[in-house]
């Protein structure tokens, strides 16, 4: 039987371990916006260019609605397929301090991973089952290697945007219970 | 692009897709030399029902003219392209097919340089004896458009066995690379760079080399500059030598350089020798010297052959005495710095008049000067008399 002051105790350090993750997440942000450039620019044009819009699926976002479980999973699941993604790009790229800014990058997601997995732990969810390693990769021209070396990036951004407010929410609910 | 949207299936598990396969670009990867001719297609899958003719080119960004093209068939659009240049990254160059309003339909990657030519001026040198770092240059500049490897190579001048070194830097000493350990000492090493890329190889000469000939230590340590005595033009300069130096039995002979301070020219004193101590003559009275050392192991053995000289010493300054006063005793000034004397007597009331009366020098100007010249004549004929503030 929990008591009530274990169960604010745990909750305020819950809420300081979001804190934490909430600020990693938006290091990571600025982080990445620093590389990006450097990388579409060792890419070349018209990689670097303003509104460059290489083919890509589309897709739809079911985001709003999706309750704490569900979002941290969310994250979690993205962060592990874009962590391999990059530690890729980082292989592939012959540029060598790039090479390093994208290791040290990998990092940060590598704790970044850590976090979230730690956070649904204390909040009692599940983690995901690790997928199995997709080396789903056929010979890929470096054209299309390229373009996928920008959605990743692209991709990555808008993950940290969008982790940076679920975390924000997650603290905002915690509080109210 | 399979993968690249198995990616996305894993990331958003209910998101709807569209499927991609715009256009296929031929040929892929290609690598080629400077100068040469390119022939790439572009071929609209049948699904975007769009016609060759709406197809343009472009590359590295920049749109290729509509004179280099051929509609080779209504779904194929080709695009020649002559006397190609180097790359402009390593990473390759993009030619791009796009569609009407710019959109990008796909792309190839081109890598455009030049076989490599023989790498040049390898230079090596080992610190205190114990490493070899050695730099180099490329033999020709179209090989630094596409990516070349370079490999330093090395072996004792009487085995067969060749060895590979693997510590290159990334930093801005590109074309180096550093053996840390296992130098033979006492016989020759042959050296040399390998230097290969997709069009070709290049071999550079063969450096011969003892590791003995070739060995730098750090700077001299612990440099002080002093002034001797009163001299007015002479400085005396000390060092340590360098702590190596013990574990490997070498005599050193140092060089030292001084400038004055707002100078750039050095003068050196090369006859130092083995000493570690020096004496600097000549010099102007009054003046800031900036002083460096450095070290120059000499062979051992009775052999006077010389190494490599050292990194110089972080400089060290040094004041030689000013002229003394007596010097200006016979001097016509005698005037004026009374007249000076007069003056700072004259300000050190006038401050501590405005300290008391004026409450600080927020107010200060000539007008509270000429208040107090004014105050100064009436207190010499009514000294109670008390002025008011004047806060101008």
């Amino acid at each position: 039987m929990v008591t009530a002051m274990d169960s604010s105790h745990s909750l305020a350090s819950e809420r300081s371990s979001i804190e934490s993750t909430y600020e990693l997440t938006k290091y990571l942000e600025y982080q990445l916006k620093e590389i990006k450039d450097v990388y579409l620019t060792y890419l070349g044009p018209p990689f670097n260019e303003k509104d460059f819009s290489p083919p890509a699926a589309t897709r739809l976002e079911l985001w709003h609605g999706l309750e704490n479980q569900a979002r941290l999973a969310q994250n979690q699941k993205a962060y592990s397929v874009l962590l391999a993604a990059v530690r890729e790009l980082a292989r592939s790229t012959l540029c060598p301090s790039l090479k390093t800014s994208l290791l040290h990058f990998c990092t940060g997601l590598d704790g970044l991973l850590g976090s979230i997995s730690a956070l649904m732990t204390t909040l009692g969810y599940t983690l995901p089952p690790s997928s199995a390693n997709m080396r789903m990769r056929p010979t890929m021209n470096d054209f299309a290697r390229k373009v996928e070396g920008f959605w990743i990036l692209r991709e990555l951004q808008s993950w940290l945007w969008r982790s940076a407010k679920d975390f924000n929410r997650l603290k905002k609910r915690l509080r109210a219970h | 692009m399979l993968s690249f949207i198995c990616l996305l299936i894993l990331l958003v598990p209910h998101a709807l897709f569209t499927s991609t396969h715009v256009a296929v670009i031929y040929p892929q990867d290609q690598v080629l030399r400077i100068g040469s001719t390119l022939m790439a297609t572009c071929t609209l899958s049948p699904e975007l029902g769009l016609h060759a003719n709406k197809l343009y080119w472009t590359m590295n960004g920049m749109r290729l003219s509509s004179s280099t093209y051929d509609m080779v068939s209504p779904d194929t659009l080709s695009v020649t392209l002559h006397h190609l240049n180097g790359s402009q990254q390593k990473s390759g160059d993009n030619l791009v097919c796009h569609g009407a309003d710019g959109l990008v339909l796909g792309g190839s990657c081109l890598y455009v340089g030049m076989p490599p030519e023989k790498p040049v001026n390898l230079t090596c040198w080992s610190r205190n004896a114990k490493d070899l770092s050695c730099k180099w240059s490329p033999g020709g500049p179209g090989e630094t458009h596409i990516r070349t490897k370079y490999t330093l190579k090395y072996k004792l001048r009487w085995y067969s066995r060749e060895k590979e070194c693997d510590t290159y830097s990334s930093g801005k000493q590109r074309y180096s690379c550093h053996i840390p350990r296992n130098l033979a000492l006492f016989t020759p090493y042959e050296i040399w760079v390998e230097a290969t890329n997709e069009l070709g190889s290049a071999t550079s000469d063969i450096t011969t080399l003892d590791i003995l000939d070739v060995v730098t230590t750090d700077p001299p340590a612990n440099v002080q500059v002093g002034r001797v005595g009163d001299l007015e033009d002479q400085l005396t300069v000390r060092w340590a030598s360098p702590p190596e130096l013990r574990d490997i039995l070498f005599q050193a002979k140092y060089q030292i350089r001084y400038r004055l301070e707002d100078s750039t020219e050095w003068k050196v004193v090369d006859d130092v020798g083995n000493q570690t101590s020096c004496r600097l003559a000549g010099l102007q009275p009054g003046t800031v010297y900036f002083v460096q050392v450095r070290c120059n192991p000499v062979g051992i053995y009775g052999s006077r052959k010389a190494g490599i000289w050292s990194n110089w010493s972080h400089p060290t300054a040094a004041s030689t005495p000013t002229p003394s006063e007596r010097l200006q005793s016979g001097s016509c000034e005698s005037k004026p710095s009374e007249h000076n004397s007069t003056l700072r007597r004259e300000l050190k009331q006038f401050f501590g008049w405005v300290r008391k009366h004026a409450y600080g020098c927020s107010g200060m100007s000539i007008k509270l000067y000429d208040q107090w010249r004014v105050w100064l004549q009436k207190s010499h004929r009514t000294r109670n008399q008390i002025l008011h503030d004047d806060n101008s």
